[in-house]
């Protein structure tokens, strides 16, 4: 069948989101823009990133994104995470332009969540 | 991935292994120009004949009130410019829906551009089209009003005896897009008050890529024509018809014809099986009318969802979505919204249209499946989400 909108990544990550749901004593960043809405929630240690959760209400490429995000960010340096960009999520997942939008929404969620986490921890 | 379930018979349905045999027949044996007078050409004339007689036979009209086109968007456009057109010089006031088909509303708007005024009428919350809103609508001016039967998104069936009604005793052209309701529901033309109406093969198991556009034979009953080109038709619709889809139309609405009592039972089951299977759903709300609404369809939405990632999850079934993303529109479906849906709810929306294949194990799986997306992407999303 040709014409799927959807890469084979991003059916593998939407339909296997390994890490959607919430952390016990995380600090929690969420943005609702676009018709979209995510939920990131981290939990640090000296400054690294040890667990990332998230919650989504928006479309496939959107709930794959942010399952690729959180799958790369864990263990990585806090800091790393005010530099995010959805640029390389959407080329890597073959996300479609138009949907441009709604990848922006989780790279403000993450840039949110980097002020959040490396200026000082806000517990959920 | 899983063999696909078709539940998108409101879009389009397989054809009838005798159809495609028909047409087959058709393409080798009498594949000349049917305007041709030699023996081949004769044969491929004589073809469209007996279509045009079986179709006519469906609705109980003569065989030569019915026009040949490309399918229901060309009738649309044949039947509503073409009949606005020839009665101009009368009145330039036209009357439609705004839960109409993009074939329809398109053209009106089309219309509004070239000088004609159109009042839109909204449905009320089930989707129908109260006869007296209709009324209080036509004016002396206005001379074409245009009302689908079934409607193609949430099943919704409109009064057409009594609006047509309305339109005889005010000498308006009544115009039907029939695409939905042709060879799936009994329609009588001989008692229905229906001037112009639309309709195309393959929603009934019959072949894409051709329609017809009926005109009742009764005086004011006109339309200008869209193309210019030969003879054909009565100049109404010239070009070289297709003999082949012609004759398939013809036997799918002889196959219909003779089934559409049993069909009809099936669809209701059907669908009854389906909506059993969804009504526990937590949030979940039926767009359309359940009780008087055409049996083949069921449209439901679901508090809290996204559509498209709904429609994702519903693999491998094949059903309709009003979702924004998954349309070319970008904008979540007219019709819900007109029905006073949300934009949230109108493009949460699944469309489940059941056919003559559909089984009650498909439905039983589609209804599990559904109710196992929704479970999944609630536990997904944020709290207080949407």
């Amino acid at each position: 069948v040709s014409a799927d909108p959807y890469s084979a990544m991003v059916r593998e990550l939407f339909a296997n989101p390994a890490h959607s749901g919430d952390l016990p004593d995380a600090t929690v960043a969420r943005i609702d823009d676009q018709g979209v809405s995510v939920q990131l929630a981290a939990t640090h240690e000296g400054g690294v990133i040890n667990s990332l959760r998230f919650r989504v209400w928006g479309c496939p490429h959107l709930i794959a994104a942010c399952e690729a995000f959180c799958a790369a960010a864990e263990g990585r340096p806090a800091g790393e995470l005010s530099d995010f960009h959805a640029v390389e999520i959407m080329r890597t997942l073959s996300v479609p332009v138009e949907k441009t939008g709604r990848i922006l929404v989780l790279e403000d969620a993450v840039q949110s969540l980097g002020r959040s986490v490396c200026g000082g921890a806000v517990p959920q | 991935m899983a063999a696909p379930i078709y539940l998108d018979y409101a879009a389009s349905t397989p054809v009838d292994q005798r159809v495609a045999e028909r047409m087959f027949e058709c393409r080798v044996s009498a594949y000349a120009n049917p305007s041709s007078n030699h023996v081949v050409g004769r044969q491929a004339r004589s073809n469209i004949d007996t279509a045009a007689a079986q179709l006519a036979a469906l609705f109980n009209v003569e065989p030569e009130t019915l026009i040949w086109t490309s399918g229901a968007t060309e009738s649309d456009n044949l039947g509503i410019a073409g009949g606005a057109r020839y009665r101009k010089n009368r009145g330039r006031h036209l009357v439609t829906m705004t839960t109409e088909h993009k074939a329809v509303t398109d053209v009106f708007s089309m219309l509004e551009k070239q000088g004609f005024e159109v009042t839109w009428l909204d449905p009320d919350a089930s989707g129908h089209l109260a006869p007296d809103v209709f009324a209080a609508a036509l004016r002396e001016d206005t001379q074409l009003a245009s009302i689908m039967y079934v409607n193609n998104e949430t099943g919704v069936v409109q009064d057409v005896a009594a609006l047509g009604s309305i339109c005889r005793d005010k000498d308006v052209l009544f115009h039907v897009d029939a695409a939905q309701a042709v060879g799936k529901i009994a329609i009588d033309l001989e008692s229905l008050p229906i001037d112009l109406m639309s309709l195309t093969g393959h929603k009934f198991y019959g072949p894409k890529g051709i329609g017809a556009l009926y005109i009742a034979d009764r005086s004011g009953c006109h339309v200008e024509p869209l193309l210019f080109g030969g003879g054909q038709q009565r100049r109404i619709r010239p070009g070289t018809l297709p003999s082949d889809l012609i004759a398939g139309l013809g036997l799918a609405a002889d196959i219909a014809a003779a089934r559409i009592d049993d069909d009809l039972a099936h669809l209701a089951e059907m669908r009854a099986v389906l909506w059993d299977g969804l009504r526990s759903v937590d949030g979940i709300l039926v767009n359309g009318d359940l009780d008087a609404g055409f049996p083949g369809i069921l449209n439901v939405s679901v508090e809290g969802i996204e559509g498209e990632s709904l429609l994702l999850s519903l693999e491998p079934l094949c059903v309709a979505t009003g979702s924004a993303c998954n349309s070319k529109s970008q904008e979540p479906s007219y019709v819900l919204r007109a029905l006073g849906r949300s934009d949230m709810l109108a493009q949460s929306s699944i469309r489940f249209s059941v056919g003559r294949q559909t089984s009650r194990e498909e439905v039983l799986y589609a209804a599990r499946r559904y109710r196992e997306a929704v479970a999944h992407l609630r536990k997904i999303a944020p709290g207080e989400a949407r």
